[in-house]
């Protein structure tokens, strides 16, 4: 991997108070490069999942900046928020599928903020968003099950899917919200496996929610921890000893390890 | 939270207040029936109750006393405290039971209630020669209700087949999972009163008005149907697709859709299958309802059966019957096997 130093992302005094009052977020500030696997750690409630859909706009920030390419993207609006999404995929811990339909048309549905909404209803996409929709099911290992209706497959295998329809966007950031925190422990590295190569083959910039430290260690370049909405650590995987441990997850934590 | 459960709990008290001591005060005072129809009145009387009502309930509270609207209406946790004594020492035990000892003898009052009219040798005679005459259908009109339950399946079909596009699309601004802006809520709530309103008017009742509007006839009947329909439909849709999955149209929102895309890939997959059970079940009751619309100018078998009816004629009212019953049966279980099969 080449070192890369072109910013991607630039977040400034991040703000998201919610409408019941409880503030998710304060003044979270940090840079993302271009190619890294960035991983963001911390508790149940620590503002993970609120960081990272204020990035894609999931949820409205109420205060501070997001830079994507240098453009503030924390406050725009109709389809300009539209155009933030396409270049920033999404993957979930539930994986998100629509369940009755095909797994093609499942990764077909990552071109929906290309086609115009007339043709989307028709599902009319073009030759070229099948072949690539097919490459890419290709590149997650499971181009066979192409027909097959997404909830007849696996945990693991929807994992996949999700990350076949977040590629047909042709994304230049992936947020993967705990993508392995509802699989077994062997499926999890497979689907850890599958993220890296994105990462590395495609150059995908990866922002990652993560519970497990050890994978942490294991695919992480750089780690951000989050406790109550704010930034307690930021810096190499290695460098996250005991004491950073307890003062992340609070005394007392042990560290479980998948294997 | 609370002072929300002690308003509960006070108007309660003070409704059921009232309404037991207008009872006893109808009952003791025995007033004449015009003194029954002096409205503004009686409205004074009653609202004056109320507002004593609210201040017993009040003082009762104060007093550390459990009220049949603290029973019910009190938090789980606000009812640590409650009255441990024997069943039949508790207030609310004898408030009950004197609230349904009073409604059942004013509901025998207002219903006429009488054994001597049900055993008179007269009356019975006659409802015997009804159900001879029934039992014996006249089946020379049979053609003729083939005819007409046609008529009125057809009525049944279009009102169910027309409101299914207009329900279809009204029920996605009736979802209140979709229309979260305060501009969108307003739409919403707007639309679900217009639409509570127009199901609260029985379809017989709509029959009239379009029988007058449109003729008497199978058309009026069908739009009043359909209209019915209209209402009940979107509001058994928009109910489907409030309990809808939020992943999927996380999903979708996240790959960049539009507001119609997500409701197309995102919502409609999931609630197809309910919403066709709840047409199918729609057309269900259409076919009956259709059967009883002529009764009040709205066509179909209806209209034969108050014509014979009128005339006495049971055993042509027995043939209709007969086939209005054959007809339901299939339509009935025809719609429980379809609905199964989409499970």
């Amino acid at each position: 991997m080449t070192e890369n130093t072109e910013t991607i992302l630039s977040i400034k005094d991040l703000e998201k108070t919610y409408p019941n009052g409880v503030r998710a977020l304060k003044k979270v500030s940090f840079e993302v490069k271009k190619g890294e696997f960035l991983v963001i750690i911390g508790l149940s409630g620590s503002g993970k999942s609120t960081l990272l859909r204020c990035l894609n706009r999931l949820h409205d920030p109420t205060g501070g900046e997001v830079l994507f390419e240098g453009k503030d993207i924390a406050k725009v609006q109709g389809e300009e928020i539209r155009n933030v999404r396409k270049h920033m995929a999404m993957i979930f811990q539930h994986f998100n599928l629509i369940p009755r339909h095909s797994v093609i048309s499942n990764v077909l549905m990552g071109r929906l903020g290309y086609v115009s909404t007339i043709k989307a209803l028709f599902g009319k996409f073009s030759d070229k968003d099948r072949s690539e929709a097919k490459r890419y099911l290709d590149l997650v290992g499971i181009g066979a099950k192409a027909h097959i209706r997404a909830d007849q497959l696996s945990g693991g295998q929807q994992q996949r899917v999700a990350i076949a329809r977040a590629l047909t966007q042709e994304p230049k950031i992936l947020l993967a919200d705990e993508p392995v925190a509802s699989l077994d422990p062997a499926t999890c590295h497979t689907v850890m496996d599958y993220l890296q190569k994105v990462n590395r083959e495609l150059g995908i910039t990866i922002i990652c929610n993560l519970h497990f430290l050890s994978l942490v260690r294991q695919y992480a370049t750089r780690v951000i921890a989050l406790k109550d909405g704010e930034i307690v650590y930021e810096g190499s995987p290695k460098e996250i000893d005991n004491a950073w441990f307890e003062k992340i997850y609070g005394a007392g934590a042990k560290e479980v390890h998948v294997n | 939270m609370t002072t929300k459960y002690v308003f509960k709990r006070t108007i309660f008290d003070s409704i059921s207040f009232a309404y037991i001591v207008s009872i006893l005060l109808v009952a003791i005072l025995t007033p004449s029936e015009d003194s029954m129809l002096a409205m503004d009145r009686n409205f004074a009387i009653f609202g004056a109750l109320l507002v004593a009502g609210i201040g017993v309930s009040l003082a009762l509270g104060r007093m550390g006393a459990v009220t049949l609207g603290h029973t019910i209406f009190a938090p789980a946790h606000k009812k640590n405290h409650e009255d441990t004594r024997n069943t039949f020492l508790r207030l609310t035990t004898w408030h009950l039971l004197l609230t349904l000892a009073l409604t059942i003898v004013v509901g025998v009052n207002q219903t006429k209630f009488s054994i001597y009219e049900l055993t008179d040798p007269d009356g019975f005679a006659g409802a015997v020669r009804l159900f001879k005459g029934l039992s014996n259908p006249n089946f020379a009109i049979f053609p003729m209700a083939v005819v007409k339950i046609i008529e009125t399946f057809f009525i049944a079909f279009m009102a169910t087949l027309l409101a299914i596009p207009v329900a279809f699309v009204v029920s996605f601004f009736c979802a209140k999972n979709i229309m979260r802006s305060p501009g969108a809520f307003a739409i919403y709530a707007s639309l679900r009163t217009l639409l509570n309103i127009t199901r609260s008017v029985e379809s017989l009742i709509w029959a009239i008005i379009f029988s007058v509007w449109v003729g008497i006839g199978p058309f009026a009947g069908m739009l009043a149907l359909w209209l019915h329909s209209v209402a009940s439909l979107t509001k058994h849709f928009s109910e489907i697709t409030e309990a809808v999955n939020e992943g999927p149209i996380e999903g979708i929102r996240a790959t960049g859709a539009g507001f119609l895309q997500t409701i197309w890939y995102a919502i409609v997959p999931q609630v197809v299958l309910p919403f066709v059970a709840f047409t199918i079940d729609r057309w269900d009751i259409n076919v009956r309802m259709a059967t009883v619309i002529g009764l009040v100018g709205g066509g179909g078998i209806g209209t034969m059966l108050i014509k014979y009816q009128g005339q006495a004629l049971w055993p042509e009212v027995g043939c209709i019957i007969v086939v209005i019953a054959v007809v339901v049966w299939l339509m009935d279980t025809a719609s429980a096997h379809l609905r199964e099969a989409l499970k």
